[in-house]
């Protein structure tokens, strides 16, 4: 991307400290939002999201594995971001693999939850097969097709849409095998298992553009920010997790308004959100 | 440097607010694994100059998690690199194999070099040293709990010892949520159990926040609990940071 001019960087400031933004939309509102799934058939579970000329794709891939040793009784989910360079020729080679990994350990912050499993978006307990033997390894990636800022809350958007459309097989133990050995499993081929993504939060980013912030920052606002605080929200109204980007500093009590006006947006957006995904998992059984 | 007789380390503990309620100290089962009430933190030890190769260096101490930071330059970019009319500043935090308790453990944590620049860069005064680059490199000789909040206050030291131009000393500390307890500066073991987890790091004087990481779930009265108990305990650290490089300021005057 182009630096922006001396003239371009006043008329945006400008504008968002008048409440008016280059597309005309105000200062907390979103761009649109369009959400498919299913778009990827051998997944487990798919969606892409567009948030303006953002967009992501977001994929669920489930395996059987070995539960960790610290926590025997919960299945594991990794989460990975992949920037390609047809998204922006900066992601050339090894270009996209800073922000691919912030991107993905921010989203691991946010959705995993903490280290004892709960607060997770996921019920992990859910994933065990046999405790302590097997359970469901789930493999999150996210990919970046078009970059146009924000991309954070479209990864969000898009896990949450892809982790509704994910099936997990049912599987069945074979009785009768020895304590010692390694069980039989037999995997359904016709029956699955779906997950309850109510408690799947989504991501506010909120970034600070002189004197005030901003959600949903294309790309030139985003070049323009001070610092930017990534909120994720649940249906519950609790804070799952918080990732600030930029070096400036911001006052303590900033952060707080972020937090209470990040409460608020995130409302709109998951109600529309569950929306768009319903009638896309709608769209897709049709 | 830990075996220096006589001196026992400084320990710092923020001072409790009135309105803020505190956990039970009586039950047995909410005792912490090293005896520490859930507002106290570890004791800490600060030393400049800790490596001779380097413009500056400090180690770092707070319990049994030792740090050690070097910090090179201002010196000129490499060739590859485009013209920037402001510094550049280059983080990298690493392991030693023998840091964590199972051997070699201590590569999982790529994330930490990053979260290091975001940490620094909001207080150094890059325009002072424009088209060179600041080469931040820590090592994380003992890991055992809180590793990243230790690494982000020792390089802050180190860059003062280098004499690059800072708006404020970076202080950092986190705090675990167990349930409905606050625990801050967690050890190891109360980090591998957390609920949640809550790290701030901020500029004292300037009373600015320059790094905040959330995760697990909270309310946001809880997380307004854990960010006031971070400020209070990061100005304590500062204090102590302070009087290190006093210290090391009058000790070369002798």
């Amino acid at each position: 991307m182009v630096g922006l001019s001396l003239g371009e960087t006043h008329f945006i400031q400008g504008g968002i400290a008048q409440d008016l933004r280059c597309d005309g939309r105000k200062r907390l509102t979103y761009r649109p939002i369009s959400v498919e799934t299913g778009v990827i058939p051998q997944t487990n579970g798919s969606a892409r999201v567009r948030m303006g000329a953002t967009d992501v794709i977001a994929s669920v891939k489930a395996e059987l594995g070995k539960p960790s040793l610290l926590q025997p009784d919960k299945g594991k989910v990794s989460i990975y971001v992949d920037c390609s360079s047809t998204a922006e020729p900066a992601f050339e080679g090894r270009g996209g693999d800073e922000l691919a990994a912030e991107l993905s350990n921010a989203l691991q912050r946010c959705l995993l939850g903490g280290k004892s499993g709960a607060g997770a978006g996921i019920d992990l307990s859910s994933l065990i097969v046999v405790e302590g033997k097997i359970c469901w390894d789930l493999y999150i990636d996210g990919l970046v097709v078009s970059s146009d800022g924000n991309l954070l809350d479209a990864l969000g958007a898009a896990i949450k849409a892809a982790l509704s459309n994910t099936g997990i097989p049912r599987v069945q133990v074979a009785a009768g095998t020895s304590n010692d050995e390694h069980p039989e499993v037999d995997v359904s081929d016709e029956e699955f298992l779906q997950f309850d993504t109510s408690r799947v939060p989504v991501i506010v980013t909120l970034t600070k553009v002189g004197r005030h912030y901003i959600v949903d920052a294309t790309s030139e606002e985003e070049s323009q920010m001070s610092s930017a605080v990534s909120i994720s929200v649940n249906r519950q109204g609790h804070i799952c997790g918080i990732t600030k980007r930029g070096g400036v500093g911001l006052d303590p009590s900033i952060i707080l308004d972020m937090i209470s006006v990040a409460k608020h947006v995130s409302e709109q957006l998951i109600n529309k959100l569950d929306s768009e995904i319903a009638s896309a998992e709608a769209e897709e059984e049709s | 440097m830990a075996g220096k007789g006589g001196s026992t380390p400084a320990t710092y503990s923020p001072s409790p607010t009135t309105d803020k309620k505190k956990p039970s100290l009586f039950n047995e089962d909410l005792a912490r694994p090293d005896g520490r009430s859930f507002h106290q933190c570890r004791p800490a030890f600060f030393r400049t100059g800790a490596v001779n190769a380097a413009s500056g260096s400090a180690y770092a101490e707070v319990g049994n998690t030792k740090v050690i930071v070097s910090v090179f330059g201002p010196r000129e970019s490499k060739k590859a690199m485009m013209y920037s009319d402001i510094g550049r500043l280059n983080c990298n935090v690493s392991f030693t194999t023998f840091a964590t308790p199972i051997r070699g453990q201590g590569s999982d944590h790529k994330e930490y070099s990053s979260m290091l620049h975001k940490a620094l860069e909001g207080a150094i005064i890059l325009e002072t040293f424009p088209k060179t680059t600041v080469d931040v490199f820590a090592l994380v000789l003992e890991s055992s709990g809180s590793d990243l909040p230790v690494v982000i206050s020792c390089a802050s030291l180190a860059l003062a010892d280098a004499g690059i131009m800072m708006y404020d000393l970076v202080a950092s500390v986190s705090v675990s949520c167990f349930n409905k307890n606050l625990v801050i500066d967690p050890v190891l073991e109360e980090e591998n159990g957390q609920d949640g987890s809550l790290m701030i790091t901020c500029m004292p004087s300037r009373y600015e926040i320059t790094q905040l990481t959330v995760t697990g779930e909270w309310s946001t009265p809880k997380i307004n609990e854990g960010m006031q108990l971070c400020l209070d305990a990061c100005a304590k650290l500062a204090k102590i940071m302070r009087s290190c490089l006093k210290e090391a300021v009058s000790d070369s005057q002798e």
